[in-house]
This record gives C-alpha cells, sequence and structure tokens, in this order.
C-alpha cells in the first residue's frame, strides 16, 4: 500500500513538473526574445529604409510593406480559391469518393514541410513560369501552403449554419446558388475570418518556403515611373520578408546585434497579436451559435 | 437540336484542354525565349503572359461562357466550385509529379546506393561526390532524440491539462501552448543561436568536449520543444475522447486517479497518441529554419556535441549557392527523398486517424 502511494506521489510530481518545464520553455523563449529586442524597437526602426552596408540605416519598413504584399497577394489568391472548395465540400458533393480524395489531399497538403514547398515553388513558379525570384512566385508558393488552414476552418463556419437557413431560404423560392452566398455564406463569416487570420500568421512566421522563392536580397521599398508602375512593379521584384529578414541579418552578422534581435521582437509581437485576432474571432463564433 | 445533343461539358472541355496544351507547349518551349523575359516589372508581365497562357485564358472564358450558356448559372456555379475544391489535389499532384521529376534525375546519375549509402557529401570541387547517408542519419537521430524528449513531457502536460489541473490553471496554459505552435520557426531557430547554443558550448567544455555548441544536441532539444504543441493537442484530445465510464469503472475498483490515468485512460487513448507521436516526426523531419540556425551545418556522422547537418537544413543551406546543373539536381534528390519520408509519416498518420482520431486535432500547422 505504502509502495503504491509513494508511487503516486512520485507520478503526480512528475505530471506537474512536464507542465512547469512546458510554461518555463514557452516564457523563457518569449521573455528572452521581447528584454532583448524590444528596447530597440522604436519607430524609427520601424518606418526607415534598410541598407546592407555596415553603417547605413538599418530600419525595416522595406521588410514590413513586403510582408504586407506577400500576405495581401497570398489571400487574393488563396481565399476565394478556399471558400469556393469549402462550398463545394459542404453544399454541394454527396459524401462519397471525391470528398474523401478531396479531404486526403486537404490533410497531405498540411503535412508537406515548407521546405519542399520552396523546393516545389521554386520549380514551378521561379524557373518554369519564369517568375523568378519574385514576390509574385513566394505568394503563388504560400497560396498552396494556406490551402489546407482556410479550407478547413471554412468548412467548419459552413457546417455549423443551421440547416433551417438553407430550407427557409429554398423555401422563399431562391435558387440554390442565391442560397449558398446570399444566407450560408455570411452566417460563416466568423469562423472564415479565424481561417484568414490563422493563414496570416503562417504567412507572416514562414521562412523556408520563401528562401527559394522571394529571395533574401530584396531590401528596397517599391519604386517606379508613376505609383501604378511602383506598385504592381514591386510584385516582379525580390522582396525580403520580416522572417526572413531575421534569418538573414542573423546568420550573416553583418548587421549590429541589435537588429535580428528587434526584428524578432517586432514578428512575435505581431504574430501574438494574430493569435489574439484568431482566438477573438473564434470566441465570436461559440457565442453566435450558442 | 445538335447543341442540346451535345453533353454540355464537352464543349467547354475541349475548349479547356486546348488552351491548357498550348499554354504547356509555350511553356516548354520558353527557356529558349529566355532573353525575351529579360525586362522590368511590367513588361516582364507582359512577356510572362506570353500567347500560350493567353490563348489558355481565353480558351478557359469560351468554356466558361459555353457552360453557362448550356447549362445555367447554377450548374455553372457547382462546376467553378468542384474545379476549386479539385484545387488542392492538384496541388497535391503537381508536388508529387515535381519532386519525382526533378528528384530522378539526380539519383539517376549518381546511383540510388551511392546517393542513398555515400557518405561523403563534396558537391564542388573537382572530385565530387554526393552521398547523403550523413544527411538522413542527422535527420533520423534528431527525430528520435525529440521524441525521446517531447513525448514523455508532451504527453505528461496532456495528463496535466486533461485530468490533473484545476480548471482556471488549465485554461491559462492552454492558450499558452497554442501560443507556442503560433511562434514562427525561425525566433525558435534564433533563440537556439544566442541561448542553446552558447549554453551547451560552456556544458560540453565543462565535461570535457571541445565543441562550438551548435549539434545534434541543440537541434534535438529545439525539435522537442518545437513538437511540444503538437503532441499535446492531439494527446489531450485523444484522453478526453476515452469514456468517462472506464474511468469510473476503474476508479470504483479502487484505483487512485494516478493509477487510473496510467493503467487505463492512457492506454484506452492509446491510438490518438500515437497519432500525436507520428505528426511530431513529421514536424522534426520537416523542420528547417529552426535546425539550420543551430546544426552548424557541416556534413559528417552526427553525433551529439559537433555539427551536423540534416536533410532539410542541407537542402536550404546550398539552395542559395549551388548552380544549376548536378549540385542542385541533387538537392531536388534530396528534397524526393525528405517527401518520401513525410509522405510515409503523413500515410500512416491518416491511417491511425481513421481508427478513432479526429483529423482536426493536427488543426494549425
Amino acid at each position: 500500500m505504502r509502495g503504491r502511494k509513494n508511487k503516486d506521489l512520485f507520478l503526480g510530481i512528475l505530471i506537474w513538473f512536464s507542465a512547469i518545464v512546458t510554461v518555463i520553455v514557452l516564457v523563457g523563449i518569449i521573455g528572452y526574445i521581447l528584454i532583448n529586442g524590444m528596447p530597440h524597437v522604436n519607430l524609427r526602426f520601424l518606418t526607415s529604409e534598410y541598407s546592407a552596408s555596415k553603417n547605413g540605416s538599418k530600419g525595416i519598413l522595406p521588410m514590413i510593406i513586403n510582408t504586407v504584399y506577400v500576405v495581401i497577394l497570398t489571400l487574393l489568391l488563396a481565399v476565394p480559391i478556399c471558400i469556393g472548395g469549402a462550398i463545394y465540400l459542404t453544399q454541394y458533393a454527396r459524401q462519397g469518393k471525391t470528398v474523401k480524395l478531396i479531404r486526403f489531399a486537404t490533410e497531405v497538403l498540411s503535412g508537406i514541410p515548407s521546405v519542399i514547398y520552396g523546393l516545389f515553388g521554386y520549380a514551378v513558379f521561379v524557373v518554369m513560369f519564369q517568375l523568378r525570384l519574385s514576390i509574385l512566385s513566394g505568394s503563388l508558393t504560400m497560396m498552396i501552403c494556406i490551402l489546407p488552414i482556410i479550407i478547413r476552418t471554412t468548412e467548419e463556419a459552413l457546417l455549423a449554419v443551421p440547416d433551417a437557413y438553407r430550407e427557409g431560404g429554398l423555401a422563399l423560392g431562391a435558387g440554390k446558388l442565391r442560397v449558398t452566398l446570399g444566407i450560408v455564406l455570411p452566417c460563416a463569416l466568423p469562423g472564415i475570418r479565424t481561417g484568414i487570420v490563422l493563414a496570416i500568421g503562417r504567412i507572416v512566421g514562414e521562412t523556408a518556403a520563401l528562401l527559394f522563392t522571394v529571395g533574401v536580397s530584396g531590401n528596397f521599398l517599391p519604386k517606379g515611373e508613376n505609383i501604378f508602375t511602383a506598385l504592381f512593379g514591386h510584385l516582379f521584384e525580390q522582396g525580403n520578408t520580416l522572417a526572413l529578414h531575421l534569418y538573414n541579418s542573423a546568420m550573416n552578422g553583418k548587421d549590429p546585434p541589435s537588429v535580428p534581435f528587434a526584428t524578432a521582437a517586432t514578428l512575435l509581437i505581431l504574430v501574438f497579436i494574430l493569435n489574439r485576432f484568431a482566438a477573438l474571432a473564434s470566441g465570436q463564433k461559440k457565442k453566435a451559435t450558442k | 437540336m445538335v447543341l442540346l445533343l451535345i453533353k454540355h461539358y464537352t464543349l467547354s472541355s475541349v475548349a479547356f484542354f486546348l488552351g491548357f496544351v498550348s499554354a504547356v507547349v509555350q511553356t516548354a518551349f520558353s527557356s529558349s525565349l529566355r532573353e525575351a523575359f529579360i525586362g522590368q516589372g511590367v513588361e516582364r508581365f507582359s512577356s510572362w503572359m506570353g500567347y500560350g497562357w493567353t490563348l489558355f485564358l481565353f480558351f478557359s472564358l469560351i468554356a466558361s461562357a459555353c457552360a453557362l450558356f448550356l447549362s445555367g448559372i447554377e450548374n455553372t456555379a457547382e462546376n467553378i466550385f468542384k474545379l476549386t475544391a479539385f484545387i488542392s489535389v492538384g496541388a497535391v499532384g503537381l508536388i508529387t509529379v515535381y519532386m519525382f521529376v526533378s528528384g530522378i534525375p539526380a539519383i539517376a546519375k549518381i546511383g540510388f546506393f551511392d546517393f542513398v549509402f555515400g557518405t561523403r557529401w563534396a558537391p564542388v570541387g573537382t572530385e565530387v561526390s554526393f552521398g547523403i547517408l550523413n544527411m538522413i542519419l542527422a535527420s533520423i537521430f534528431g527525430c528520435i532524440g525529440a521524441i525521446m524528449i517531447g513525448v514523455p513531457i508532451g504527453l505528461l502536460t496532456a495528463v496535466f491539462l486533461a485530468e490533473i489541473a484545476p480548471k482556471r490553471l488549465a485554461s491559462i496554459i492552454r492558450p499558452a501552448v497554442e501560443l507556442l505552435a503560433g511562434i514562427p520557426s525561425v525566433i525558435y531557430g534564433f533563440w537556439g543561436m544566442k541561448v542553446l547554443v552558447p549554453s551547451i558550448r560552456e556544458f560540453s567544455t565543462k565535461i570535457g568536449y571541445n565543441s562550438t555548441g551548435s549539434g545534434l544536441a541543440a537541434v534535438i532539444i529545439i525539435l522537442s520543444i518545437m513538437i511540444l504543441p503538437t503532441i499535446i493537442r492531439v494527446a489531450e484530445t485523444a484522453l478526453r475522447s476515452v469514456p468517462e465510464s472506464y474511468t469510473e469503472a476503474a476508479l470504483a475498483l479502487g484505483n487512485t486517479k494516478i493509477s487510473t490515468i496510467f493503467s487505463v485512460q492512457i492506454p484506452a487513448a492509446r491510438s490518438g497518441i500515437l497519432a500525436g507521436i507520428i505528426l511530431g516526426v513529421g514536424r522534426a523531419i520537416g523542420e528547417t529554419m529552426a535546425v539550420i540556425m543551430v546544426a552548424g551545418n557541416i556534413v559528417q556522422f552526427p553525433s551529439l556535441f559537433s555539427s551536423v547537418r540534416p536533410m532539410t537544413a542541407g537542402i536550404a543551406f546550398e539552395m542559395g549557392y549551388a548552380e544549376a546543373g548536378l549540385h542542385r539536381q541533387a538537392l531536388f534528390a534530396i528534397g524526393l527523398i525528405l517527401f518520401i519520408f513525410i509522405m510515409f509519416v503523413n500515410l500512416s498518420f491518416s491511417y491511425l486517424s481513421g481508427k478513432g482520431v479526429r483529423a482536426d486535432a493536427r488543426q494549425k500547422k
């Protein structure tokens, strides 16, 4: 009897120990990055240009703009596809082999590591389509990466819409397309929003898939003769994102050590904010369905 | 009458097919037109759009117009939704095909056994040699080590969250674990580079090794931290889905809470826990950025305190400077080997998740 008590005590301590280790690791990593990085994050750092020379300005404005480019372009490409796919899976398709195949493919996509996406994007978009290292080929690669994330959340959101809404719409004489786009989709918006925020988090933090598709040397602001060429021409230029910049400046050792720390802190805070948004959006969804 | 006899998709699919063929032909010949593509910004866009892809778009438009005309807006919409749904299937197909197409040539040239079991990796120089055994071993050892550290801690944390923790505490720790899953891998790598590597260096000099600190030990620790959230999430879901009656029966027979957990609940949840471990393996083998920043990147037989280079790091490290030719092809071949590993892991996960684990447990990465 006593041996068992000791064993229980031992296992209980082990469980508490593991949980504490998990928390300490988390707090340790976040704390270390923020404590060392935050003092260097200021308005000048966030809004000035970057030059690779030793004593040049070391701001991250170009990287922020590039990140925004990649995020917006990727979402423009991916969101319609994901929503269309999720609508097909939940509203149109009959359960069977086709649906199983699509679900399986989505699951496989979410398991492929980003370095493989990078190689694929390099072979297809950079070399075959002749897009070279550019924000466009990076976004096309990221589009495939985030398909499973948005498809899954959208699918769940669409499934959560009560059938009565659908039936009500159909009974009033609306066609299936009208019911889907006019009634079901708006009801599922909060869920879709969560998916999109999660996807943004993934794009912002992504490095390996972008390393071979947008390159690490695009440290300049969009420029051109007029606003049109500046805005759209930038899509075909290399664009260093925040995460890539962190990797590059940490590995190169050319920048003063405060640069990667400050970049890491900025990135971390960005990810936290997105995480919070995702939690808020899904909280809203839960309330709405209750 | 004739039009009605044609099934509505025949015409449109013919147009679509024509467009696609012309697009592919144009792309295939475009390497000879490479000079034409040197241009800036918008000019490059127009030349990229060359006649093949313009034709593709044109025929696709005709196809959709035909479909609209012949089958009405409802069917058209359904077909469009269907098309978008199949894009992920197409993507998986394309990735598989491309990994094989770009990986096979190097393996064929080097020879499968020399490639996979060769121990000398010297891609540049006069006597080139492409043997990736040491990279494969580094990947596998790193993964095994991460599983050995990460799984016990993750599983026990999952037990803590599911059974032991007071509700308040669990509701603080659970979002924290989610946060851990959301941190970009490059930040893990940076932390490892700044904190882990120096402390391992100090530790190894203390016990008599002379090392830089980067190496298998750092890789293992970083990877075991990174797979924690995956394992915790999946294991917690699995533990929670164990029927209440099992637990109650065990408690009624006089078991303590702890012994119920270890002798009833964990065995009952084992297929779910195994699925979590497999997911963790997939993440650990495929992880690139965090690994490349702490591994040291010298290709040699992996040992704890000396520099190693796992497969993923090998690809990412050399893609930057590899010249087109056998070197780059060899990197794609490493990618192919990695891809085959990952597909194997994926398929076993799907097999297990068919056996009662909810597939959405792997949500978010």
